[in-house]
């Protein structure tokens, strides 16, 4: 018996899919896979696929936070600025 | 004595970590004058770094009163430190390595095990994000602004807003994140996704998000 290349993959179930998750994006891939059975099930499931999309596009959006938005106030540094002066009448 | 966990040695970063922290004008030549024990380029320094340095501590203490102290216990150290910082890697991602390394050794201290994140830290069931089967919910791609996602992240479980912050945030990676907090590869992974799903949800559906803290009063 000999096997047949064009064979489609045996179908998993969305849990085998999205276990799959973590490292998938962890390799940089953004979550698309390169197994046959996963690329499958992503084109076929409408569900893992938008959760997918989902998914990498809540990392892109991580970056929004990059930008400071808090200020911490002015004692912050003046109590930086007398543990400096401790430290220096310390030596 | 040097604090328990806290890496000074500059480990070479990523490209994304350069690619996020792109050097700052007049930074170079604060630090070396700062090296030489010059007070006014210290100064500069901290103006320069100081929004992120404390929001950083925020997202991750969710407390305006401790993340001001672990701001100015960053800055002492990076003052006692900074002689030992030799331009193999950005400064701002020493300095946040430097102040993590900080606060988490600080929430150890306060009693919060971060050996094992699944056993200590992991949310209760209802906490947990939901597994996506039938649901019909609208797809977030270009509805979320950072305000959203602010408050979002303010409502994740801790160990997964830790994990979030560090590699999603800061572009730290898992085996830094790992080591870090003292768990494995696999488990900041897990962390990772975990916090990502969670996170889903939450934009989905904005009424279950808080207020972080400090929003109220600096937001811009």
């Amino acid at each position: 018996m000999t096997s047949n290349k064009s064979e489609s993959p045996a179908p998993i179930s969305c849990t085998e899919f999205q276990e799959q998750l973590p490292d998938l994006f962890a390799a940089g891939s953004h979550g698309l896979p390169e197994d046959p059975a996963l690329v499958e099930h992503l084109k076929t499931c409408e569900q893992c696929s938008a959760l997918v999309r989902d998914l990498q596009y809540i990392a892109d959006q991580a970056s929004l936070l990059l930008q400071p938005t808090h200020e911490p106030s002015d004692n912050v540094w003046k109590k930086i600025q007398a543990g400096i002066d401790a430290d220096r009448n310390q030596k | 004595m040097e604090p328990q966990g806290l890496q000074m040695n500059q480990t070479k970063p990523g490209p994304s970590l350069f690619k996020r922290n792109p050097p700052i004008a007049g930074e170079a030549e604060a630090i070396e004058r700062a090296q030489n024990g010059d007070a006014e380029a210290f100064s500069r320094l901290y103006a320069l770094h100081k929004r992120r340095v404390y929001t950083l501590c925020l997202r991750m203490l969710g407390n305006v009163s401790e993340a001001e102290d672990m701001t100015q216990e960053a800055f002492l150290h990076l003052f006692r430190k900074i002689g030992s910082f030799r331009g193999e890697s950005a400064f701002s991602t020493w300095l946040h390595r430097l102040t993590v390394n900080l606060v988490l050794m600080h929430l150890r201290k306060k009693g919060l095990n971060l050996v094992s994140l699944e056993e200590t830290i992991n949310p209760s069931e209802d906490d947990a994000p939901r597994r996506d089967f039938g649901s019909r919910d609208p797809q977030l791609t270009g509805s979320v602004d950072r305000v959203a996602l602010e408050r979002a992240v303010a409502s994740l479980p801790p160990g997964y807003r830790m994990v979030f912050i560090l590699h999603d945030v800061e572009g730290f990676e898992h085996n830094e994140i790992a080591t870090m907090l003292e768990c494995s590869t696999g488990n900041s992974k897990s962390q990772l996704h975990k916090a990502r799903l969670k996170l889903r949800e939450l934009l989905r559906h904005p009424e279950q998000s808080v207020q972080p803290a400090g929003l109220k009063e600096s937001a811009q």
